[in-house]
């Protein structure tokens, strides 16, 4: 599996915001629980937009959601 | 198993069900010794005909059918189901360039053969069937592409 070099904090968010489903959180930011899914483990980077409504929907700044790790930096 | 994946694969069935009547039908030509003309145009209007056809009777049936299902498991209409978002976008595109590729490549093939003194009724036959694995190949790409992610 391709993993993307933006990881992210989406599953530990959830759990902090009453163990949001993945289903909720896709109905939220208006996509399906699979991109969801593809996001959460990181195997697609999703736009930007995306990115802002995800972090709009926990109500934190995009950092805190999204970790970019440049390949050289990466393990 | 979400929508579109459940699109693909009733696209996918469908084009390989009109691949598998080509080949019965043009085995059955080469059997009698050559290509007809009037034959090889007639299956051509019935492959592209099939293809457009099964395919939208197939999805219309598939999108009816899956909407009955969620409905009984869920006790609710729901149209969320059927959401394409930007992911199903980009593996829509991607899954198109490797379909325009393979297509590409059976075109040239079908030139190459024009080129080697072939009749001209073997490039026809050659470029339908570019246009039939180009669809095949385009759906199995998508098929990869969402089990990778993206």
């Amino acid at each position: 599996m391709v993993k993307s070099q933006v990881q992210n904090n989406i599953r530990i968010l959830r759990f902090h915001h009453d163990e949001m489903t993945q289903e909720q959180l896709a109905q939220k930011v208006g996509v399906t629980r699979q991109t969801i899914i593809a996001i959460e483990g990181a195997k697609y980077s999703p736009s930007l937009e995306l990115a802002f409504r995800i972090a709009g929907v926990f109500g934190v700044p995009l950092e805190e959601v999204f970790i970019y790790t440049p390949e050289d930096m990466s393990v | 198993m979400p929508y579109q994946l459940v699109t693909i694969i009733v696209t996918l069935a469908s084009h390989l069900l009109v691949l598998v009547y080509y080949l019965i039908r043009m085995a059955g030509m080469l059997q009698d010794g050559e290509l007809v003309e009037s034959q090889v145009f007639i299956l051509w209007a019935i492959v592209i005909g099939a293809t457009i056809v099964i395919t939208i009777v197939s999805i219309i049936l598939t999108t009816i059918l899956l909407s009955i299902v969620r409905a009984v498991k869920t006790g609710t209409v729901e149209e969320d189901h059927f959401i394409v978002d930007e992911r199903d976008k980009l593996i829509d595109l991607k899954g198109e360039r490797v379909s325009y590729v393979a297509f590409s490549f059976g075109v040239f093939l079908s030139m190459l053969a024009f080129v080697l003194d072939q009749p001209p009724l073997v490039m026809f036959s050659l470029l339908i069937l570019a246009g039939i694995l180009g669809g095949i190949s385009g759906n199995i790409s998508k098929l990869y592409y969402y089990r990778r992610g993206a």
